[in-house]
């Protein structure tokens, strides 16, 4: 169907151990699912016609197919909606499988630049959506130059950096974070 | 009644007009909403939860900490933000290990969590704590003759067992429609209204495709009910739709504009704001709607 | 002095294994009243019974020890081996040493055979004091009662009446028939379900063996096998049935209109009403709570009398009725009347019921243009609200203002089926309800070939078309053109423009998302026990599983048997299932039921309790106690004493543990025995 995956695929060659780490990493039900579709017609990702949506990866990482997906965009097309974990019959909380593969690209480093941009900003600022143009347009509705977040409170910033480096996050060595 | 006002990224940094309107309305309709100084971003679905489930309760269970201090519940109108505190408010308080990794953690910067803060939508305090009776008698404006598509947003509705307040069947919302109805507008239900707008982590990875899903929506709105005015209960979706009509019908994909504004930007405009700092900064410009409202046509 | 044998079986590995037999036979031997040890390598083949018999023959031994698997699989064949030889049955005792010893302590051979020689010494200390016992039997009743007048129950009856019993088929409705009498065509045949089922309706009305107590249900029972005494209430009518010809006049001249449940909520009935043209019994009766008074006529009370024309002013009703049937001066009790019957053997096919779409948000419940499949069956039936037509469900208010004739009813173009729709679903029920693929396949196919230019899709989760003939039906059926696609609906919305509905799915064989806009949408919604089940089987005594059907003895090899002897179930009572299968199953559980009748008599075990009347003192501390309802204080020579009812008591010795004079004797189960035993454990 799309150029990720070989043709044939060879179900002896797949990976082993990938259901428990998608497990381990936050997508414990994922082996609940019975492949119904239902969370495939109203997902936003799917309707948008990308290749990689929830019910797909669900059963590709249930064969053990990870190399070939490591670096496809879809994962990181989820809003996050929830639809599909709403109308699952089998519990299987797609969205949160969906999360767990994420945290898992994240470690193998396989991630989008606007991602390490956020996590930049976000431990920089204390706000993963930053804009440097935020004064003026304060000033223009009225209201404070710094909203009183981490932009206006430097200790509060440095309380969150200290929380960032007990994260994961500072393990993966992403981003800058002395 | 008081409330931690949680701002989030968007709202303070994007669209100030929206925060602006947000410290107009709730304190005259009797609400008080104190500052959660030191917040940070929610934190966001591109951010920690793709990183971490423990690191995102954490920064989270950060946040509700200060309104915990404040001895205050939290009160936010972004979906992403209202979403990512109640899934992890939810699986703090469902489950021991998560939580007891998450107060380690806090631990270590002088903060344990204890769960007394609930997560709510300022959509929904609007409805429920404050009441479609006090709205309708604290309006000077009312929308007779307007009618409003509604657009709740996806973090409003599901998962719908993490949030506090749930609609009664969130297939078919009435909470938003109720609202505008009270302040006298039509709110037609539309076959695509619980539909995605297509922002967030969709947008990021691929504009067209997010175009394209937001493309649909805006056309069955249009052809459905045919509306002055979006009306949304989430900022990300404000984004969307203001900055996506735009692209769209300069694009010449759709020959109609549609504005867009939160339903805290209304009820705004119709308490007697000032238009100039509530509604400033849309891109998709609701000037002739407000000045239909204001009696200024 | 007794002579007690002791024969240790190997149980090939199973005992030998774990345990030093030739260690616990010496031990044997050193026992008191012990006169022989013997072991074999299966004690319970031919060869290892012989061992038993030959010695009983022999004279060797007068009480028989066996020390070897679980009594409860062999405790029969090793008494029967007794009593062969010509030794009481009951004077023999079974030791487990497997499962409560090799099997617990395989890897400690050391306590395993010290455990076995315990036992063994406890089993003996008994066996010296047991005593021959005589087994008694109770009459069965020749007569059995069907609960459910469905298809299931139906055939059952019938076979048992054909046998020759009297059945009394026990029906909660005003006529027998159940869903099958409410389905338009059944698989794989497409025969007309009326036309099929009305000859059997026929039949089980006419039979001189069945007594038929429709519009009833069961309110108690008492007793056991052979003699259950069930207490039936027969709901009021409001209409003399022994007078009511089912002609009709009163239900066409009621003004009253309610939801009919026959019609699932598609159509509207009279207060009072016949349930369907083919009903059997063919009576009225009258629904109270829907009922206007015309004129304030109340029942119970005599009529007004007309001033000017001297006549009684009559309820419409009252008034067409020829017979009489329909009398409101009548002082009818509300609470119908209670009949108690005694049978010998009960069976349970009380059927299923649908759920209802209200509880399926995501799919739009609140159209009307969204139906359950059942709706959709009396919607094409010839005796449903359109007689068969098939219209759009939102086009049905119409009927209500014309005359039908002159109504135009837009009929719909495309339908979409959905299945497992609360089935296979954790927020439901997990379980499959097994009938919907082949019925959606039946409806799509009936309508495909009554109308060929309909869109007809179906969206399963799997295609699941294994019975005779199915496969076939479901091929023929995608020849046909009904479009098949794998993949469950996500939601449905509402178009506003006539009422249609958009569906939204993903077809897995496509790999893509999907949609498409309906007129009607029907959904299998999951099969569920009738409303009620719970309850009689807490009346009755038998268990209902996790999921609320019945649960039967043995999943594999008894499923037409209870944990209570005597009942027997069958149907979808037990679980979802189709036609044939629940005929085969009533005839199953017809057959085993027939069994106990057919005997005449039922044994009864005498390892029960027996009360002293010489040292009871009447205290009644045992009669609450007994969880069988057996014992009952009665007057003996002007003093009340206790008296247990040998066919109720189940021997589980609650009274005579409980009895402070010791006056209950538990037969193969004495205090001196038990203690005998205790003591034997608890020495060195």
């Amino acid at each position: 169907m799309d150029d990720d995956l070989p043709t044939p695929v060879i179900l002896t060659e797949l990976e082993k151990g990938v259901i428990e780490e998608i497990k381990e990493h936050g997508g414990e039900n994922i082996d609940r699912c019975i492949q119904c579709g239902k969370c495939a017609g109203t997902c936003p990702v799917a309707l948008a016609g990308f290749p990689w949506f929830n019910k797909r990866l669900i059963h590709a990482l249930g064969l053990g197919i990870r190399e070939e997906i490591l670096d496809v965009p879809s994962p990181w097309a989820c809003v996050s909606c929830n639809k599909c974990t709403e109308i699952c019959p089998r519990d299987v909380k797609p969205f949160e499988v969906i999360f767990a593969l994420r945290r898992v690209l994240v470690e193998e480093l396989a991630i989008p630049t606007l991602t390490m941009e956020g996590l930049r900003t976000l431990y920089e600022y204390g706000h993963a959506v930053y804009q440097t143009t935020y004064p003026e347009t304060r000033k223009k509705v009225g209201l404070p130059e710094k909203p009183p977040t981490t932009l206006a409170y430097p200790e509060a910033l440095k309380e969150l950096r200290a929380l960032l480096r007990e994260t994961k996050l500072d393990e993966v060595g992403l981003i800058p974070m002395e | 009644m008081r409330f931690g006002l949680f701002l989030g990224c968007n709202i303070p940094l994007r669209r100030p007009d929206l925060e602006y309107a947000l410290r107009y309305i709730y304190p005259k309709l009797g609400v008080e909403l104190v500052d959660l100084e030191g917040a940070s971003c929610c934190p966001t679905w591109g951010t920690m939860p793709s990183v971490d489930l423990a690191g995102w309760c954490a920064v989270s269970a950060r946040n509700m900490c200060i309104a915990e201090e404040k001895g205050v519940d939290i009160l936010t109108v972004c979906g992403s933000c209202y979403g990512s505190l109640s899934e992890t408010r939810h699986k703090m308080l469902h489950n021991p290990e998560i939580r007891d990794e998450v107060n380690r953690m806090l631990g270590k910067i002088g903060r344990e969590w204890k769960g007394t803060s609930q997560v709510r939508h300022g959509v929904w305090v609007l409805y429920k704590d404050i009441g479609l009776d006090k709205i309708k008698e604290s309006i000077k404006y009312r929308l007779d003759g307007l009618t409003i598509a509604v657009q709740p947003g996806c973090h409003f509705l599901w998962p719908s067992e993490v949030y506090v307040d749930k609609e009664k069947n969130p297939f078919r919302p009435r909470v938003l429609i109720e609202l505008c109805e009270a302040i006298g507008a039509e709110a037609p239900d539309f076959s695509t209204i619980t539909d995605c707008c297509g922002t967030g982590g969709l947008r990021s990875t691929n504009l067209e495709k997010s175009l394209k899903l937001f493309e649909r929506k805006i056309k069955s709105i249009k052809e459905e009910i045919d509306p002055d005015l979006v009306v949304t209960s989430c900022s990300s979706c404000l984004l969307q739709y203001d900055g996506s009509v735009k692209i769209l019908k300069e694009k010449g994909r759709i020959n109609f504009e549609i504005p867009t504004l939160h339903f805290v930007q209304l009820l705004a405009i119709c308490l007697g704001a000032n238009p100039d700092q509530v509604a400033g900064l849309a891109v998709t410009g609701p000037e002739e709607v407000i000045k239909k409202i204001r009696g200024e046509v | 002095m007794t002579k007690i044998g002791v024969y240790i079986c190997h149980c090939g590995e199973n005992i030998a294994g774990a345990v030093d037999i030739e260690e616990v036979k010496k031990y044997a031997e050193t026992l008191s009243n012990v006169a022989v040890v013997r072991d074999n390598l299966f004690m319970c083949s031919d060869p290892g019974q012989e061992l038993i018999k030959q010695d009983i023959k022999d004279g060797l031994v007068d009480r028989v020890v066996v020390a070897a698997c679980t009594p409860r699989t062999h405790e029969p064949i090793f008494r029967a081996a007794c009593e062969e030889a010509g030794l009481n049955k009951y004077l023999f005792e079974m030791v487990n040493i497997r499962d409560q010893d090799s099997w617990a302590h395989w890897h400690d051979k050391n306590g395993a055979t010290e455990k076995a020689k315990k036992l063994i010494k406890s089993g003996v200390a008994k066996a010296a004091l047991l005593e021959p016992l005589e087994e008694s039997y109770v009459e069965v009743k020749q007569a059995a009662m069907v609960i459910g007048g469905g298809v299931a129950g139906m055939f059952a009856a019938l076979d048992l009446a054909d046998m020759g019993y009297k059945v009394y088929l026990v029906e909660k409705d005003p006529s027998i028939g159940g869903n099958m009498a409410k389905l338009d065509k059944t698989f794989p045949t497409n025969d007309c379900s009326a036309c099929i089922l009305t000859p059997i309706m026929v039949q089980v009305a006419t039979n001189p063996n069945i007594e038929l107590m429709t519009y009833s249900e069961v309110e108690s029972v008492d007793g056991s096998i052979g003699n259950f005494k069930v207490k039936v209430r027969k709901k009021q009518t409001y209409v003399d049935w022994s007078k009511c010809t089912g002609c009709g006049d009163c239900v066409k001249v009621c003004p009253s209109r309610v939801p009919d449940e026959f019609n699932e909520g598609l159509g509207e009935r009279k207060a009072i009403y016949i349930q369907f043209p083919q009903a059997a019994p063919k009576k009225a009766v009258l629904d109270v709570g829907a009922c206007k008074e015309c004129g304030g006529r109340k029942l119970g009370t005599p009529p007004e009398i007309n001033e000017k024309t001297g006549n009684p002013k009559l309820a419409p009703c009252e008034k067409v009725c020829k017979t009489g049937a329909c009398d409101r001066s009548i002082e009818w009790n509300p609470e119908g009347e209670i009949v108690e019957v005694e049978v010998g053997t009960i069976l349970v096919a009380t059927g299923y019921k649908v759920m209802e779409k209200k509880n399926f948000k995501e799919y739009c419940p609140e159209s009307p243009n969204v139906i359950t499949a059942m709706q959709f069956e009396r919607l094409i039936s010839a005796t449903g609200p359109t007689e068969g037509e098939l219209v759009k469900l939102s086009e049905l208010p119409k009927l209500k203002k014309k005359k039908k004739k002159d109504v135009k009813l837009e009929k719909p173009k495309t339908i979409a089926f959905i299945s497992c729709v609360g089935s296979r679903d954790v927020r439901y029920h997990t379980y499959c309800s097994k009938i919907c693929c082949m019925y959606m396949l039946k409806e799509a196919r009936i309508l495909k070939e009554k109308y060929p230019d309909l869109d007809i899709y179906i969206f399963f989760i799997d295609v699941r078309t294994p019975g005779k003939d199915f496969e076939e039906y479901y091929t023929y059926c995608k020849e046909l053109g009904i479009k098949v696609i794998t993949g469950r609906v996500s939601g449905i919305e509402r178009v506003p423009e006539g009422e249609r509905l958009r569906v939204r799915a993903y077809d897995v064989d496509l790999q893509s998302p999907v949609e498409l806009i309906s007129d009607m949408v029907v959904l299998a919604t999951a099969v569920e026990p009738s409303d009620g089940l719970k309850e009689l089987a807490r009346r009755l005594g038998i268990n209902v599983g996790a999921e609320g059907f019945l649960k039967e003895l043995h999943t594999k090899l008894y499923p037409v048997e209870t944990s209570v002897a005597g009942i027997y179930i069958c149907g979808c009572a037990q679980g979802p299932r189709d036609i044939p299968e629940s005929v085969a199953q009533a005839k199953a559980a017809a057959a085993a039921a027939a069994v106990p009748l057919a005997q005449g008599k039922v044994k009864v075990e005498p390892l029960i309790s027996e009360v002293d009347i010489e040292k009871c003192s009447g205290c009644g501390i045992c009669a609450p106690l007994c969880p069988y309802a057996a014992i009952s204080m009665e007057e003996t020579g002007g003093k009340y004493r206790a008296k247990i009812n040998v066919a109720l008591c189940k021997g589980c010795g609650v009274c005579t543990a409980a009895c402070p004079v010791k006056a209950i004797k538990l037969h193969g189960f004495t205090t001196e025995q038990i203690e005998a035993q205790i003591e034997a454990l608890g020495g060195e």
